[in-house]
């Protein structure tokens, strides 16, 4: 799977921040295994190019195509295939369930379509350190806890592309590096591409390509 | 692993209340016994009030008079049915066919020659053979023939077998009556006179007179009466239903007498049948309340789920799949509600056939098909409102 942008723009941004943007208002393709990092201030649309990506919202001029078909033109069963079988993501707020246990939450996304066997949730909880948290309701944790669960919860899947918003913006630097390697690890077994959108550039993050919005 | 309701359930029911979703499973449950029953006594009143006449391929058959009023006694013209009045009998859609009952206007007199002493006047009719009811092959007449087949009333020969013994007469069996050959004089006003051999081909259930082939009254009137003209006294209707509100409605317009005997189901069956309809109607109200009810409660789940539907449905649950599934939730409880409202029918109708059996009656210990198609429709429609309502709200979230 590849996904291309053409012209992409936000209908709330004035013309002129394509100018220096190496995503608005250009031509870009971003092919299968590709690792990319979107460099960014506060305010320039990461999150809103990560939501337009996963068929969130549209309110963008320009296309996004996956694969030769505009992610404007899918239904919403079609684009929950996707979100099954080849695009994950990683949320800014996270969106968890509040009152499930974290296990719940995870589980939750690996039933849909389970790419690892329910045990892995235990063992991925254990590399981030939040397994002794499995139990226990998901709005007892806290923030970088929280962080932590939705990273396991979006590598629980099979995907194409990995969409990760600011992921690690609560994290210290030893479980930064940790999540980091756990997610590197699941991108390769699947062959997949990971798009990371974070304010400066991780220098962990082994990035093929570095766009700035 | 297939995805169940079971895997989304602990999203789907944080702090909803109970007390509107079993008020609808109880107002839906009457509703569909209303339904039900309504439908089934309907089918009960048609089978116990439907068949109370001698039925020839389906048909009823009545035989109409005019009523004999003070004022029309002695104007013969006013009682008899002409020409015009036969054709609008027949002219009515629920009727299938008339045809008058043509009587002799000539004197007949009956002898049975020397084995029974027994002589007596005679009145003769004839009727279309499609409305006898037994029409055995030697019924019929051509001119000079001598032998004349009848076909008696078999309450006739009950009533003589009453009388006979009184006068010192034998009493007859049918078979009896039918091998003794009879003598029948016709006597005309113009003083032509001829006598027939005959004999009794047949006993009618149906009609009450003595029914002669047609062609030989429509040839004794006109030999011996010198009249053509059809005047009949009685006319007789054939009809799918004798209890017909409408029909009842055109005797009553036109104040023709039938037995009340026969229809006297028929003006009781018009008040049951309106009865029912208004129990079916109130039925079919308290379904649809009951409908709107639930509807009500399946939009107070989902907008209280709201947030966790829409997280679902962001993670990758598809639409279509969580309104199945959403849906399907209720459809067993449908099912066992429709279920007992059939099995509660069922049990009325039990019961109403063993108070009924007693009246030597014939109705059906068990329930009509169509009670149990309809059973099949309400909860498909049931299920059916449901799918769509939920998936409006699903789909807009």
């Amino acid at each position: 799977m590849n996904i291309k942008f053409s012209n992409l723009h936000p209908i709330y941004f004035s013309e002129d921040r394509s100018v220096h943007s190496n995503i608005w208002g250009q031509e870009v393709t971003i092919q299968p295994g590709e690792k990319i990092q979107i460099v960014a201030p506060s305010g320039s649309g990461k999150t809103s190019l990560i939501h337009f990506m996963y068929g969130l919202r549209r309110e963008y001029n320009g296309s996004i195509v996956y694969n030769g078909k505009d992610v404007k033109q899918l239904s919403p069963d079609q684009i929950a295939q996707y979100r099954q079988e080849n695009l994950s993501i990683m949320f800014q707020d996270l969106r968890l369930f509040p009152d499930q246990t974290v296990f719940q939450n995870i589980e939750v996304k690996r039933q849909l379509k389970p790419f690892h066997p329910p045990e892995e949730i235990s063992s991925f909880a254990e590399r981030l350190g939040v397994s002794h948290k499995l139990n226990m309701l998901c709005c007892t944790c806290s923030y970088g806890e929280q962080q932590r669960v939705a990273i396991v919860r979006c590598l629980m899947q099979p995907f194409d592309f990995l969409l990760l918003d600011e992921p690690f913006s609560n994290l210290d630097e030893n479980n930064r590096k940790k999540a980091m390697e756990l997610i590197l690890e699941e991108a390769k077994l699947r062959n997949a591409g990971i798009l990371l959108a974070d304010l400066k550039e991780i220098e962990f993050f082994p990035a093929d390509k570095v766009f700035h919005l | 692993m297939s995805l169940r309701f079971k895997h989304i359930a602990p999203y789907l029911f944080a702090s909803s209340s109970n007390w509107s979703k079993t008020l609808s499973y109880i107002g839906l449950g009457f509703g569909i016994l209303l339904l039900l029953c309504s439908l089934q006594l309907y089918f009960n009143i048609q089978q116990l009030l439907g068949k109370e006449n001698p039925r020839k391929s389906g048909f009823d058959y009545i035989s109409i008079t005019k009523n004999v009023t003070n004022e029309t006694m002695g104007q013969v013209e006013k009682n008899l049915f002409g020409e015009t009045e036969i054709q609008e009998i027949a002219k009515q859609p629920y009727i299938d066919g008339v045809s008058p009952l043509i009587a002799n206007r000539f004197q007949v007199e009956l002898t049975a020659g020397n084995i029974i002493p027994f002589s007596t006047s005679l009145f003769m009719e004839s009727v279309d053979n499609d409305f006898l009811d037994t029409l055995p092959p030697n019924f019929s007449w051509v001119e000079g023939q001598q032998f004349l087949p009848l076909i008696v009333s078999s309450d006739f020969l009950q009533m003589y077998n009453v009388f006979a013994p009184g006068y010192g007469l034998p009493q007859v069996s049918e078979s009896t009556a039918s091998s003794i050959r009879i003598f029948i004089v016709c006597t005309g006003i113009n003083g032509k006179q001829q006598t027939f051999r005959g004999s009794i081909v047949a006993f009618s259930d149906r009609i009450n007179s003595i029914v002669v082939p047609k062609n030989f009254l429509v040839w004794g009137n006109r030999t011996f009466a010198n009249s053509e003209e059809v005047k009949a006294a009685r006319v007789y209707v054939k009809l799918k239903d004798a209890n017909n509100p409408e029909f009842l409605r055109f005797l009553d317009q036109h104040q023709y007498r039938i037995n009340k005997d026969k229809i006297q189901f028929g003006r009781a069956k018009g008040v049951l049948q309106l009865v029912i309809t208004g129990l079916g109607v109130f039925g079919l109200l308290v379904v649809l309340l009951a409908l709107m009810l639930f509807s009500f409660y399946l939009q107070l789940i989902i907008a209280r789920s709201r947030d966790n539907l829409k997280l679902l449905i962001t993670l990758g649950y598809a639409p279509s799949w969580l309104t199945k599934t959403v849906a399907g939730r209720w459809t067993p409880a449908y099912i066992t509600i429709v279920l007992i409202a059939l099995f509660l029918t069922a049990i009325l109708q039990w019961g109403f056939y063993s108070l009924t059996s007693s009246l030597n009656t014939k109705v059906n210990p068990f329930i009509h098909w169509s009670v149990i198609l309809l059973a099949i429709l309400l909860m498909i429609l049931t299920a059916l409102s449901n799918y769509k309502l939920v998936k409006k709200q699903v789909y807009s979230l």
